[in-house]
Formats: structure tokens, C-alpha cells, sequence
């Protein structure tokens, strides 16, 4: 059974957001206005996080992380949640389910990579964008926690494609929308279990780390950068 | 004795207050979330033409996917557009007054809006093309006694997840929520 894993080349990504928003769109993450962006309510399942970096020869010395769910294989938010609302699947994805969350945002606390957001109101979508959502991810009601799912609606129609066709699901087949849109092709991802994925590969690279890595949540995202990080993520 | 009586009959009222909004708000509860909940409460329907399963799957031996045309290859199985009933229904096959009414709306092009019986929450993703193709799961399995029917059912028929995770279980499927869940 597959292991699903991210890799993303810091020294490849160029910040432009793309992902961002290719991830908001996919996902039916309602825009945010600037008050609820003060108020610390704004919600986004992949963002850019600025990172004081070290200065070399014209590069700015600040880094921007595309940071998303890292799906953790020992998850802290699935420890602390009293309803089991948030799960680990068999592949290695943490889930969340919608409707059986009760609001109590333990989760959100117990998250060292503080991407789990809180629906503090019902979302809304400027007028022509309502009729843009996409079906095949479900709308969060006000009062749920929610967070990236690396796109696991679309290994459902991967896998559905797959079958149909009568063979395994290949390299490729079950992207997220991030990696998908990513123009520098900074963001791989892929089968963390198969020895001839791109991810496996790249995570052992000499200049891969993890973000966190001493908290024991065995993240499956790999950042990979040249760039000296001790003690700055 | 009297000025205790107030205190020992107002825990009993709100006792029997709590019982009752206990069983009120479970047995409404019960009613929404299993078996579809009592008919009356499930949304009427109400089909353009009041078709005939019996006739056309056991008499003229059709399969489902004669109109049923996506069932084997998208995840949604296809209600038939009014093209579909043209191939056999141009002329008349019979004498009801509802096949008169058919084939009126074949020679007007009226597009026929059936109305889906079988319904999920939207937050499930349902494959019909894995069930049918790849699972090979008779039709009857989810649908029931459909194809013996000779009108259309009159109330929507709710699909359960309990119904989903019994044969997920029993066939050693996936029952992770993201299997399912989106």
C-alpha cells in the first residue's frame, strides 16, 4: 500500500503563490477579508511562510516556505481530538472529517505547524465564484476545523481511473493541486514506500530536512534547500 | 411540610421535562438519520413519466445500462434523456396513456427531468463505474426490489453508511474515511 509523500525544493521555489492559490480554488477555501486576516481567522490550507534566512552573495536573506498539512506519521492532532474527527488512513493521509468535528479546536493547539484553521464563520464567496465550487470536495459549515488534505479527492478518482483501466496506479496518476500548478516544478510528490519514486530519491538528498524534526511527528513532507537552517525553522 | 413540597416536585418536573425533550429530540433524530427516517419525512417525488421497471427489465429483458448509459463508465450512472426513450418510443409500442404522453414529449422534445431517487450526502464520493465494473455488485445490492416496480416510488430512498461499511467490511475493502469521504 502506498505512503504518500511531498518534497518541496526551497531552492527552486520562486514564491509566486501559485500553489496558494491553485490550492484554494481545488479546496472551496473561502477568500478571507483583511479584518478576519488581523484577527489571525484567515484560512489557508497551503501559505507561504517568511523565514529569516541566512545572505548569499544577491539572494535576500528571507526565505518564503510553502507550508502545508505535513500529514505527520505520528500526528499530535490526532491525539488530542476527543470525537476522533481526525484520523490517519491506511495510506499515510490524515484526514478530517467534517461532520463529526465538535468545534473544540484542540486540534488547531496541539498542531506544531500551526496549520490547522477554524471556521469562525460560514464562508462566503463574492457572487460569480459560487457557481465555481468544485463538487468533488465538500464545503465546510462554521464551527469545524479543516486543513489540507493533499487532495485526496483526487486519488479517489486516480484510483477510479485506474481500476477502470485494469492497472496499478502509476507515478503521476494522484497529484495534489499544489504540485500540479507549480511552475518551477518545486512541489514532487508521490509514493513514499516505492523505492523508484521521485520522492524517495530526492528525500535523500544531502540537502534535505524536515520542518520540526525533533518533535518525533515524523512529518512526510521533505523540504530541500543548500540554505544553513539549524535552530531558524 | 407544605414549603417543602414546591422543592420536591420542581426535580420531578424538570425531570420529566428533560425525558420528554430527551425522547422527543432522539426519536427526531432517530426518524432523519436511520433506515431514511419514516417516508412522510423523506422529500416527495414526483417523475416526468411514470415509468415502468418491470416492463421494460423483466418483460423485454433490457439491461440497466440500456439507459442507464454511464453506469459502467463515469461514477454517476446516467438518467436517460428523452433521445434514449426515442430509440424505441418514436413510435408507439403499446396503448397506456403514459406511453402517449412519452412519445408527445419525443416528437416536442421536451427534455425529461427525472428526478434521482437514490440520493447521498454530497460530501461522499460513489463510483458506480468501481461498484459495477470492478466490483462486480449487482445492481440490486443498493437499488433493492427496483427493477420489480411498476410506477416510480413515491419518496426519495436515503442510502446509509452503515449499508456501505457492512459490505466494505464483509468484501475487506477499504473503510478509511478518506476512502469515501471528501
Amino acid at each position: 500500500m502506498a505512503r504518500w509523500g511531498m518534497v518541496i525544493d526551497l531552492d527552486r521555489c520562486t514564491a509566486c503563490q501559485a500553489c496558494v492559490v491553485a490550492c484554494q480554488v481545488e479546496n472551496n477555501v473561502a477568500p478571507s477579508n483583511a479584518g478576519q486576516a488581523e484577527a489571525g481567522r484567515a484560512i489557508s490550507w497551503l501559505r507561504l511562510v517568511p523565514i529569516q534566512g541566512e545572505r548569499r552573495g544577491t539572494r535576500p536573506d528571507l526565505q518564503l516556505i510553502p507550508l502545508p498539512c505535513m500529514h505527520c506519521s505520528h500526528p499530535p492532532c490526532i491525539k488530542v481530538c476527543p470525537v476522533q474527527a481526525t484520523k490517519i488512513d491506511h495510506e499515510g493521509l490524515v484526514s478530517q472529517v467534517y461532520s463529526r468535528c465538535i468545534g473544540c479546536r484542540y486540534c488547531t493547539t496541539a498542531c506544531p505547524y500551526t496549520v490547522r484553521h477554524f471556521n469562525w464563520k460560514k464562508p462566503e464567496w463574492p457572487a460569480p465564484m459560487e457557481e465555481t465550487l468544485s463538487p468533488d470536495v465538500s464545503v465546510r459549515p462554521r464551527g469545524v476545523v479543516e486543513k489540507c488534505s493533499f487532495c485526496h479527492h483526487r486519488l479517489q478518482r486516480a484510483k477510479d481511473k485506474a481500476q477502470a483501466e485494469g492497472r496499478p496506479l502509476k507515478e503521476g496518476d494522484y497529484l495534489p493541486a499544489c504540485a500540479e500548478s507549480c511552475p518551477a516544478e518545486a512541489i514532487v510528490f508521490g509514493d513514499l514506500d516505492d523505492p523508484r519514486s521521485a520522492v524517495v530519491r530526492l528525500s535523500q538528498s544531502p540537502r534535505a530536512f524536515k520542518l520540526l524534526e525533533e518533535l518525533g511527528t515524523e512529518p512526510k513532507v521533505t523540504y530541500l534547500s543548500k540554505g544553513e537552517w539549524g535552530g531558524q525553522v | 411540610m407544605g414549603a417543602d413540597e414546591p422543592s420536591k416536585s420542581f426535580p420531578l418536573k424538570v425531570g420529566v421535562a428533560f425525558a420528554a425533550f430527551f425522547l422527543a429530540t432522539t426519536a427526531g433524530m432517530t426518524a432523519l438519520s436511520l433506515g431514511g427516517g419514516p417516508a412522510f419525512l423523506r422529500p416527495a417525488v414526483r417523475q416526468p413519466i411514470a415509468f415502468n421497471h418491470l416492463k421494460h427489465v423483466k418483460d423485454l429483458d433490457l439491461a440497466c445500462n440500456t439507459c442507464h448509459v454511464t453506469v459502467e463508465t463515469e461514477t454517476f450512472s446516467g438518467l436517460p434523456a428523452v433521445e434514449i426513450c426515442a430509440g424505441c418510443h418514436a413510435e408507439p409500442q403499446g396503448t397506456s396513456a403514459e406511453e402517449k404522453r412519452l412519445v408527445k414529449m419525443i416528437q416536442d422534445q421536451t427534455p425529461l427531468a427525472w428526478v434521482s431517487l437514490f440520493r447521498q450526502p454530497p460530501h461522499v464520493f460513489y463510483s458506480h463505474r468501481r461498484h459495477v465494473v470492478v466490483a462486480k455488485i449487482p445492481c440490486a445490492e443498493c437499488h433493492g426490489g427496483i427493477a420489480d416496480s411498476t410506477s416510480p416510488p413515491l419518496r426519495v430512498r436515503k442510502l446509509e453508511m452503515k449499508d456501505c461499511l457492512a459490505c466494505h467490511e464483509r468484501k475487506k475493502v477499504s473503510t478509511d474515511c478518506t476512502a469515501c469521504h471528501r
